[in-house]
């Protein structure tokens, strides 16, 4: 296969998407929002008294610690996991951004240009209330993400990049669609549950589309060691999001009566059979599609 | 709001770098399946040979903060904190045994 049998076979992948593109596109032209007017922040909030993420999506849930915690704490500590699940989002959404503003306009993707300038301008709003929310009540979060550059090949970073984005919000949307039908949380939580479920559920039907299409067209041409190593880099990154939600710094925050060292806390939550259940649910959805167009081969490792 | 973690608020922490060597070999070991661990030396790259990728990081930094028991601030870490089992236990697992309260 030549490098120009690639690069048109590319092109006609990524043009079979513009019916996708325009229809997302006058979508998000239409629920165009200003993110400083569309939600009225309270001056504050209690964290000890609200629930502010479903308890069942808590990442102690399930866990014998969490049974012995009183009602007071478990909420302290939903606000807590709350902040932390906006952060993920911040940082997540930090990296989105660099890498949709780097391929925006690029010749091989220009049919995609057109809603590319939506995602990163969508993006940049959800960024807005998640850090609204973390910037008046609590915290960002640090993340213990360090980027590295590994992929040298640009048609493998550009799967890698996308196949890595619809990876993390696949698994924030699984959050965002329970929570926002949740009536049991602050309004404040609802609503941003809610507003980012909903644009996400475009960029989730861009990003299959496009993932399928990139692999489509470009993995032909990639060696089985490639592809390997790609299902490899993709699993693994099922693995360390999963890992980001079990957080000690939230545990030593939400102050917990009782609580062993918060790196012992997250180790044990992270390894009980619970919330490896939840992961597998709130997963199944992303792997199985992942899976049926062939380009994960196993489940990733240590998850559920 | 922010009280991150601290190894005095939660007990004592921090094997010897003998034992966190061995940790850390276990580790890399448990994330290569093809990997043998007479080829695993304390000097073996861990980046250029990728038995040590971007997406095992945070996990990574996790079991350091654990082992030390403090936060290990990631915003200027880069490659070269995590060249080799040396560097990692050097960079991340002395310092912070040898730390002395200022006087």
């Amino acid at each position: 296969m030549t490098v120009a049998a690639g690069r048109a076979r590319l092109a006609e992948a990524l043009r079979s998407l513009s019916g996708t593109v325009e229809r997302l596109s006058a979508l998000s032209q239409r629920d165009y929002q200003n993110p400083y007017r569309t939600l009225e922040w309270p001056d504050s909030v209690d964290p000890d008294s609200g629930w502010f993420t479903s308890p069942e999506l808590i990442s102690l849930y399930g866990t014998d610690f969490y049974g012995q915690l009183g009602e007071s704490s478990r909420r302290r500590l939903s606000f807590y996991e709350a902040a932390n699940f906006y952060s993920l989002n911040i940082h997540g959404e930090k990296t989105l951004m660099q890498g949709l503003a780097s391929r925006l306009y690029r010749r091989d993707l220009i049919d995609v240009a057109p809603y590319l300038h939506h995602f990163l301008d969508e993006e940049n709003k959800h960024s807005v209330y998640f850090g609204g929310f973390c910037t008046r009540y609590a915290h960002v979060y640090r993340s213990r993400q360090v980027a590295l550059a590994e992929e040298p090949r640009r048609d493998v970073a550009d799967f890698l990049f996308f196949g890595k984005v619809m990876i993390f919000e696949e698994i924030a949307d699984h959050f965002n669609r329970l929570q926002a039908r949740d009536e049991r949380l602050h309004p404040v939580a609802r609503f941003i549950n809610h507003n980012h479920h909903v644009e996400e559920s475009r960029h989730l039907a861009f990003g299959r589309r496009l993932v399928q299409a990139l692999w489509q067209a470009c993995a032909p041409d990639w060696d089985g060691e490639t592809r390997a190593r790609i299902r490899d880099q993709l699993a693994s990154f099922f693995t360390m999001s999963w890992r980001e939600y079990y957080n000690p710094d939230v545990y030593a925050d939400a102050g917990l009566p009782g609580a062993p060292d918060p790196w012992e806390l997250s180790e044990t939550a992270w390894s009980s059979q619970p919330q490896r259940s939840n992961r597998s649910t709130a997963s199944r959805k992303c792997l199985r599609f992942l899976t049926s167009i062939d380009v994960l081969d196993r489940e990733p490792p240590d998850v559920f | 709001m922010s009280s991150e973690p601290r190894a005095d608020d939660h007990g004592q922490h921090g094997p010897g770098s003998g034992d966190a060597r061995a940790m850390l070999r276990a580790w890399i070991l448990a994330k290569n399946d093809d990997l043998d661990a007479g080829a695993l030396s304390d000097q073996t790259p861990l980046l250029t040979t990728r038995y040590l990728r971007s997406v095992h990081l945070p996990e990574l930094i996790l079991l350091l903060e654990r082992v030390r028991g403090t936060p290990i601030d990631v915003e200027y870490l880069g490659a070269g904190d995590f060249r080799d089992i040396d560097t990692i236990v050097t960079g991340f697992i002395t310092p912070a045994q040898n730390t002395e309260p200022a006087s």
